[in-house]
């Protein structure tokens, strides 16, 4: 039997002439009939453009510049429009990135399959119903979604949805790219239980592109990694496991992790608890530097949202919870989306106002501060945002943006405040720190970004920091800088930390503390070490079961 | 390891409840049109007390400025005095009483006499005027609406081919000319030199307004200038905004995963990009529709055509007071009329705002 798909020397181009990029460089690979085989990149390693190619939707700035793409003996690259789009039944199809929004708006889940089966002619007119039925009850969805609207789904049945809609093409190849990264950890491991089933029962061939090795490794029997255009190792997941190949490889694998693990070690960081015991003291002198340390304390707060539309019940946010932030402490607080989590840092910021109980920190009530009294809280508490490329405004250099804050909350001017924002690159490991400066958000990557956004916090020399999310949009090898800055704020400068995320192997290294939230409510509280070794609450267990640990696949 | 089950799709189950999508459903439009006919009847209201409080609150009354003209000429006699105020309606009773009769006056489009046309009705002058303006005006921005839209289609699906540039330079081309600047090029050359044109005029000379198939044909052939310019004016803008939205929904995802699965390219040209795109445009449109009543004043004053336009352009160089507060108030309600009937229609269309 001939491989399903064979691909040549394949070269993709952004761009034409001299000021063309490859995007995807020479690369050559086959896949088997029934394969189940993973592509791994990080952000710009051309993962997704070489999707894009194999399924014949790559549009101009890209272009196939050289080599071949052969899907059954016939090359993709050579077939007319009209011929592209029939093979598309029986053929490739794809499910996309943000499959959240990959479903027409105003067209009923019904009518997306119609679409299908009106454009093939594959399906009898009478059968419409009882197919489309059939297909969504194979992504574990009820016949009632079909007569839905796609604002009507939640995003992980969009996505199961568009699974059903490439399913129903009957294809030979199903392309997949990133299909999980949009949706929360929960979500994310139940859908990609679905793809695999689906994958095994269905026979269809899969190329699951992703940037996170730890799914893919969980999934795939073959990997492929991919790095700055060409395909560093294709290798069985096993092997690439055991004894990876190439040194991208290795680095990639470095970063994972099992936080349950009794020792737990990334690059850049020791595990906490191996770590010299005096290593700590630098944290206590530096503390005691500081004149005033002021801990928050959050007392039987509730955050309660009135209702969103009529006849539908209020809804619960944050629901008696009570903590301590200690000066020079890091706090976790772990949870899916829709815990509460970032609505307890807008209580704790003063955006929002608790429905009851009480958030102080020292001797300033935060949730009774009125407009104008902000300035006092915000000196001392800062935020860090989840997305690097949102928080910065793109019409300011680095120093502007740096520059507001420090005048605003240090009084400096002038040469002095230009110093402080130089001081700040350089604590935030930017150097050359005057280069860095005149730079704007777009000349810096996702990873240097985010220093800008934890200088720009620092910028007010403040006592907390608040940490949302902050690593999650980055890859996988700038996490580690972003985190290991985070530490050492908090024990070169006493800065407490409340570190909130989804991912638990990160809070792992960066926490001493650990808080998790289910519905709003803090259902596991300790040391985090202790509580992810040993978990007793249900819901911690399925959100430690449910990150991709390439060590527990039983794919062979 | 302790392993927990999670039942594949349970966390996502709960976020959207499984109910009866069909009976539900049209409760909920139900509920989207009374809650939409409220606010009209409520911006209706608004829009008529503020059109009787603020000529109430200006200094000097249509009597005070004809009784000051006389004063000029000599002493002016109570008898004439009480018989201009009688002719010209002075204000009698409390506010509130007046304000029971101006909604009366309203409701039974009693707008009383105007000063210009003494002693024709402002509700005559204003239906004689309507009919015409509605016809062209109306029936040419919806000609407009309807060509620059599906040219706009076809300029994005085909963008970058002679297709797109062509439309989409004439359009723009062709707007940037002033209004009044396109009616006079058209009177001179279609008009004037051509002859092709009558050049002013609803209807000839000879003709009555009736319904038959002549005065129609009449009609129309007077039309043909003043509605050509309006055409040409606004058509640029309606291929642009529709050229320059699909363009974004091409790029959206649902556009790429369409063509992923194989569908048709004029599937996913119309039921994809352009229904989608052409949702804002509606917006535009909504305000269009509600200015037609209003007229193109200056159209219908180069072309001398009988519309509302050229009754609102005699009324405020007449200070016709009567006249011009009537138009005014109608201009405003059937703005609100016409955002009224897109609002309908996006619920129609766009599942999304039916909560």
């Amino acid at each position: 039997m001939t491989a399903l798909l064979e691909i040549t020397d394949l070269s993709v181009d952004y761009g034409e002439g001299t000021g063309s990029t490859h995007a995807v460089n020479h690369v050559s690979f086959t896949l088997e009939h029934g394969e189940f085989v993973g592509l791994v990149g990080e952000s710009g390693s051309g993962k997704s453009t070489l999707g894009f190619a194999v399924t014949g939707l790559s549009k101009p700035p890209a272009r196939i510049a050289g080599g071949s793409i052969l899907l059954d003996g016939v090359d993709i690259a050579s077939l007319s429009t009209g011929e592209l789009r029939e093979q598309r039944h029986g053929g490739v199809a794809m499910v996309l990135q943000s499959g959240m929004n990959a479903l027409n708006p105003v067209r009923s889940i019904r009518n997306h399959f119609v679409d299908i089966f009106r454009a093939h002619g594959h399906v009898a007119r009478a059968d419409w119903g009882s197919r489309a039925t059939e297909l969504v009850g194979k992504v574990e969805l009820p016949a009632a979604v079909l007569d839905r609207y796609p604002g009507e789904l939640s995003g992980g049945m969009r996505q199961r949805v568009s699974i059903a809609l490439a399913l129903s093409l009957e294809p030979k190849l199903m392309v997949f790219d990133e299909p999980t990264t949009a949706l929360d950890v929960l979500v994310q491991h139940a859908v990609m239980d679905t793809i695999i089933e689906l994958q095994k029962k269905e026979n269809f061939t899969a190329l699951l592109i992703s940037h996170d090795l730890g799914i893919v490794l969980e999934s795939a029997q073959r990997v492929l990694v991919m790095h700055e255009g060409e395909i560093v190792e294709d290798a069985p997941s096993r092997q690439i496991l055991e004894k990876p190949g190439d040194d991208y490889t290795r680095m990639l694998l470095s970063h994972y992790a099992d936080p349950r693990a009794e020792v737990v070690e990334l690059p850049g960081f020791e595990d906490r608890h191996r770590a010299p015991a005096d290593a700590h003291p630098p944290t206590v002198s530096s503390r005691t530097r500081r004149k005033d340390q002021k801990a928050i304390v959050v007392d039987h707060v509730s955050k309660v949202y009135p209702a969103p539309r009529r006849g539908e019940s209020q809804v619960t946010a944050v629901d008696d919870v009570s903590f301590t932030l200690e000066p020079g402490q890091s706090l976790a607080l772990v949870g899916a989306s829709g815990s509460g989590k970032s609505t307890l840092a807008k209580l704790i910021t003063a955006v929002e106002k608790p429905s009851s109980g009480s958030v102080r920190f020292g001797d300033l009530d935060v949730g009774s501060l009125r407009r104008g009294q902000f300035r006092r809280l915000h000196r001392d508490v800062q935020m860090v945002f989840q997305d690097p490329y949102a928080a910065l405004n793109p019409l300011h250099t680095v120093e502007y943006t740096l520059t507001r804050p420090v005048v605003n909350f240090t009084g400096l001017k002038g040469v002095d405040a230009r110093r402080r924002v130089l001081e700040l690159l350089d604590t935030v490991g930017l150097s050359p720190v005057e280069e860095f400066a005149a730079k704007l958000p777009h000349q810096l990557s996702g990873g240097q970004r985010q220093r800008v956004v934890i200088a720009r916090a620092l910028a007010s020399d403040p006592q907390v920091i608040i940490a949302d999310e902050p690593v999650s949009m980055l890859d996988v090898s700038l996490r580690a800088g972003v985190l290991a800055l985070l530490e050492d704020l908090r024990e070169q400068w006493g800065v407490s930390l409340l570190y909130i995320t989804h991912d638990l192997l990160s809070a792992r290294v960066v926490t001493d503390n650990i808080m998790v939230l289910n519905g709003g409510r803090v259902v596991e509280r300790g040391n985090t070490a202790e509580v992810l070794r040993n978990p007793t609450d249900e819901y911690t267990i399925r959100l430690l079961d449910a990150i991709p640990n390439p060590g527990r696949q039983d794919v062979a | 390891m302790t392993s927990v089950t999670i039942a594949p799709g349970s966390a996502e189950s709960t976020a959207a409840p499984a109910g009866a999508p069909a009976a539900s459903g049209r409760g909920r439009a139900l509920g989207y049109i009374a809650r939409k006919a409220g606010l009209l009847l409520l911006t209706l209201w608004a829009a008529i007390t503020l059109n009787f409080i603020l000529p109430r609150l200006m200094p000097g009354s249509p009597a005070d400025a004809a009784l000051a003209k006389l004063a000029q000429n000599g002493p002016v006699s109570e008898a004439t005095k009480s018989a201009i105020e009688a002719q010209l309606g002075v204000p009698t009773g409390n506010i509130l009483e007046q304000y029971v009769a101006y909604l009366h006056q309203v409701v039974t489009l009693d707008f009383g006499v105007s000063y210009t046309f003494y002693p024709q009705s402002v509700s005559e002058l204003v239906s004689t005027a309507l009919p015409y303006t509605l016809v062209l005006v109306g029936v040419v921005t919806i000609i407009a609406f309807v060509l620059g839209t599906l040219l706009g289609v076809l300029a994005a699906w085909k963008r970058g081919t002679w297709l797109d540039t062509l439309p989409t330079l004439a359009g723009s081309f062709a707007s940037a000319f002033p209004y009044f600047w396109t009616a006079l090029l058209l009177l001179f050359f279609a008009g004037y030199v051509g002859r092709l044109f009558p050049t002013s005029g609803a209807y000839g000379p000879t003709a009555t307004p009736e319904f038959t198939i002549g005065f129609l044909g009449d009609a129309i052939y007077h039309a043909a200038l003043p509605a050509l310019t309006i055409l040409i004016t606004s058509l640029g803008g309606w291929i642009l905004g529709m050229r320059n939205t699909m363009i974004s929904t091409i790029g959206d995802d649902y556009v790429t995963f369409a063509e992923a699965n194989g569908l048709k390219p004029r599937t996913v040209a119309l039921r994809y990009a352009a229904r989608n795109a052409i949702l804002p445009n509606l917006t535009s449109f909504g305000l269009a529709l509600g200015g037609v009543v209003g007229g193109s004043i200056l159209v219908e004053r180069v072309f001398g055509y009988p519309g509302i336009g050229y009754l609102l352009f005699n009324a405020v160089t007449n200070q016709d007071y009567p006249l011009m507060q009537a138009l005014f108030l109608m201009i405003t309600v059937s703005v609100l009329i016409a955002n009224f009937l897109v609002d309908i229609l996006y619920g129609v269309l766009d599942p999304r705002t039916r909560r």
